[in-house]
């Protein structure tokens, strides 16, 4: 597959800069990571993050509240942003002429966000954020699984126990103060990165990049990183049921594997497609299209770099199955693939798709930063990016067997079993 | 620097050209070569859809086109997943009310393999009975899973209230427990045996491949089918009409799901162009008067938006938020206010410059991919649209002024006869929402 071409450089304040050039399309992509998330939080402050965040639309000294998200609609181009467990990212894909006003929203943000600061923006946001989490967790059925999973797979005082989304009696106690130690603390040059993708000229780019970012004072006194070691393995079963308004039972497994980022990773990763990607997958074809138990299957790792990453399978009850039955088969499968490993088909089947998948994610320019962010922000090494495929297909059965033998045990495992309210009343 | 950077000198950007072809045997071919790709996009379309059923048999366009997945004559479900796979190629295949649709992406180095697997798919499926008696328990489950969700249990029931009884767009396209539930093999063999057809099926290309080769290859796997399907029936939607609340109770929900709506356009309506920049100024983009209203001053939702829905006949018009429950009463008198606003006088035209320019900016940016130019020719074969579509598109955008968005809001959104639909708790909501004098109430329970 072509390179995705990178250059990387630096600002005197510590901005790391990485620029991808590629003007098929008139377009380009800015994407900032900045090296905070939730598991920065303090105990008491949860969510606070990611109300940070929404903070972060409403307005800077040089920008009205509402303006950043119109200029750039006006400009013809789209922007979000995203916070999770380690990072929040902040990013705009605009036609290649309006490069310039991005980087002037995202450097006016950086530098000069507390000046717009009101009590009723953040009473306003926090209205906001606190429907975002009735949307998308507490009215939502099976809509607490993450944060439940979470609870129980770290432990109480690891940063990554507390969900993003963070608990209502915390955003309640969130305060304009609180705005302005975050910002303080990590919006700072030298803890984010600046990628650009796209139809740019990278001498240009680079000379707009110093004088919009160049002034901004890093922070001398970034605090060390949290301390996010813990044991590989949880130490004993942890079982939970949950009543919910659901009409089928639904099984979530989970276990700690190692972090993001390392070859042990990896391995589990090829291991969660071959059980559940596509129609050939195991579990898809055993559970689902065989036992036919399952209505639904899925199987995924959590790229997250903090002690311990997760392996998570889940499946849906079919109407009528005993989640006790659909348990059993689940785990069948999981240990089988301990015991045989994956077949050579398997590994063409979930090598290709995987190679198929990343094509087609990396045709979009803001994908591509996206990742480049993100590789340079995690590990140093924006150049992982090509080496998405190669990493993968390097996998080998009896790696996964052996990841799926000393990892995916009983003792090293949460079970979340939502039941329908009415059955368990 | 304090005021916003000057942008540079734009570099244009065109649509990519696109070839019609139609085979002898009446199969439109669509061809949109892209030759820096490493990826082609295959889809495939045929008059199969949800409007072509039976009342009777609804569900039967989604359940076939489901089911021809699951293998050809020579490969069996296992079989035909693991041939495909194995190349990297996961295929789909659909249902919509106005067509089917099955496709691909892959890399280029697979598109004659993967045609031709997809091919045997559409022309000889295997239509196991196992397999059907699969599917048909899955989607029977799908529909209980999605009526415990509270948006999309809102979306079901505020079709099934805004049309008048007996039109067809007052289900979901997927069908209701009673139809699916009462399908059979034969009738969907029938339907694939009446409606899957070369002369009223198209087949769109878009990547890394040679024109002439590319068309060979369409012609070498298809160009032997035969058939001849017949043309869709005509729907008439009409609305039940009337001021109406309509409460689905769903105890303990935290938010009341909102609809709020009526009758829209279709996809041949003259007013296509106007009537998009309205909704989208109304409720289509980030800063539109819906979501600055309700989330950015009030802090009522995580979002408030409106869309039409045109179809090959005249769809939905609706406006959704999830509320707070202590504000919903609130949150629709707001929600009304802003239906009311856009119709009382024309928007400035800074508003509309806005609204209108990013309509018009973002246009390559929805063509950045293979597979979305390829879905971007869909609306041409299936609605017969002129051939410079996309070429005429965004100055048909440009042409839109503030006048013309004001006579399609006084002539498509009518507040007064709109349909407030909510799914919520209706302990906390009744008594409420009977005194607020925004029209009759009628509670409703979840199933």
């Amino acid at each position: 597959m072509a390179e995705v071409p990178i250059q990387r450089h630096a600002l005197d304040n510590g901005l790391r800069i990485v620029l991808s050039r590629d003007p098929r399309a008139p377009l380009v992509a800015v994407n900032l990571w900045y090296d905070v998330g939730s598991k920065h939080e303090r105990p008491g402050k949860t969510g606070f993050a990611h109300l940070f965040e929404h903070m972060m639309f409403q307005g800077s000294a040089h920008v009205e509240k509402g303006q950043h998200f119109s200029m750039v609609q006006a400009a013809g181009g789209t922007l979000n942003a995203s916070t999770w467990l380690d990072r929040t990212n902040y990013f705009e894909t605009l036609p290649g002429h309006e490069l310039e006003l991005a980087l002037w929203l995202e450097s006016d943000r950086m530098a000069s966000l507390l000046p717009a600061m009101t009590q009723e923006k953040l009473d306003n946001q926090r209205d906001v954020v606190k429907n975002e989490r009735r949307y998308s967790v507490d009215n939502q059925p099976y809509g607490d699984w993450d944060e439940r999973i979470q609870g129980l797979v770290y432990p109480d005082d690891h940063p990554y126990h507390h969900s993003t989304i963070g608990s209502m009696e915390d955003l309640s106690a969130a305060s304009l103060d609180d705005v302005g130690e975050f910002f303080s603390t990590y919006y700072a040059p030298n803890n984010a990165v600046l990628t650009v993708a796209g139809d740019f000229e990278p001498d240009a780019a680079l000379e707009a990049i110093g004088r919009y970012f160049g002034p901004i004072p890093r922070n001398e006194t970034l605090p060390a990183p949290p301390d996010m070691t813990l044991p590989a393995s949880l130490g004993g079963a942890v079982r939970v049921t949950a009543p919910d308004q659901v009409p089928l039972p639904r099984i979530y497994l989970a276990h700690r594997i190692p972090p993001f980022g390392t070859d042990a990773f990896d391995r589990f990763d090829v291991a969660a497609d071959v059980l559940s990607s596509g129609r050939a997958s195991w579990l898809y074809a055993n559970l689902v299209r065989t036992q036919r138990l399952a209505q639904d299957v899925s199987v995924f790792v959590f790229p997250i770099v903090g002690g311990a990453s997760m392996f998570v399978a889940w499946a849906t009850a079919q109407q009528g199955v005993d989640p006790a039955t659909l348990e059993g088969a689940l785990l069948a499968e999981l240990d089988r693939l301990g015991a045989d490993g994956p077949t050579d088909a398997d590994l063409e089947r979930v090598r290709n798709l995987q190679a198929s998948r990343s094509a087609a994610s990396l045709e979009r320019i803001s994908e591509r930063a996206d990742r480049l962010s993100m590789y340079a922000c995690l590990f140093d090494d924006p150049g992982r990016i090509n080496e998405e495929v190669s990493r993968y297909a390097a996998v080998d059965a009896a790696q996964v067997a052996d990841a799926m033998r000393t990892g995916i045990t009983e003792d090293n495992r949460v079970t979340l079993t939502y039941v329908p309210a009415e059955a368990a009343a | 620097m304090i005021a916003r950077p000057p942008a540079g000198s734009p570099r244009p950007y065109r649509f990519p050209d696109v070839t019609r072809h139609t085979l002898a045997n009446g199969l439109g071919v669509w061809l949109v070569p892209l030759p820096e790709r490493e990826l082609v996009s295959v889809h495939f379309l045929t008059d199969a859809g949800a409007a072509t059923e039976d009342d009777a048999q609804a569900g039967v366009a989604a359940l076939t086109a489901q089911l021809l997945v699951t293998g050809t004559r020579d490969l069996d479900s296992a079989a035909f997943a693991e041939t495909t796979e194995r190349l990297g190629i996961e295929v789909g295949s659909e249902s919509s009310w106005d067509s089917a649709r099955a496709g691909f992406l892959a890399l280029r180095e697979h598109l004659d393999t993967g045609m031709g697997l997809l091919a045997d798919m559409l022309r000889a499926p295997r239509f196991d009975p196992s397999e059907f008696e699969r599917l048909k328990a899955e989607r029977l489950a799908d529909i209980l899973q999605a009526r415990a969700e509270p948006g999309r249990l809102a979306d079901e029931r505020f079709l099934g209230e805004v049309f008048a009884d007996g039109v067809p767009y007052g289900r979901l396209s997927a069908g209701t427990p009673e139809s699916v539930g009462a399908l059979t093999i034969e009738e969907v063999g029938a339907h694939h045996a009446t409606r899957y057809a070369p002369n009223v099926a198209d087949i769109i290309l878009a990547g890394a491949f040679d024109p002439d080769v590319a068309l060979a290859a369409v012609d070498r796997h298809f160009g032997s089918w035969t058939g001849t399907g017949p043309g869709h029936r005509t729907i008439s939607p009409t609305e039940r009409g009337g001021r109406r609340i309509v409460l689905v109770d769903r105890p303990g929900s935290v938010q009341s799901e909102l609809r709020v709506g009526h009758l829209g356009i279709d996809r041949a309506d003259p007013r296509y162009f106007p009537a998009m920049v309205m909704a989208a100024l109304l409720g289509g983009v980030f800063g539109s008067r819906l979501n600055h209203r309700l989330r950015e001053e009030l802090g009522y939702t995580y979002g408030a938006r409106c869309s039409f829905d045109p179809r090959r006949a005249v769809g939905p018009f609706s406006a959704t938020a999830a509320v707070q429950t202590e504000v919903t009463v609130d949150a629709i008198r707001e929600l009304l206010g802003q239906l009311d606003r856009i119709r009382e006088a024309p928007p400035e035209e800074a508003e509309l410059a806005e609204v209108r320019d990013f309509l018009v900016g973002v246009f390559p940016l929805r063509f950045e991919s293979t597979a979305g130019i390829a879905a971007a020719i869909e609306p041409l074969a299936i609605y017969d649209l002129p051939d410079d579509w996309w070429h005429t598109y965004r100055s048909k955008l440009e042409a839109v002024t503030p006048d013309d968005v004001h006579t399609v809001a006084r002539e498509l959104i009518r507040p007064d006869e709109a349909l407030i639909l909510l799914v919520g708790d209706a302990a906390k909501l009744r008594d409420d929402l009977a005194a607020a004098g925004l029209g009759e109430l009628e509670v409703r329970t979840e199933s």
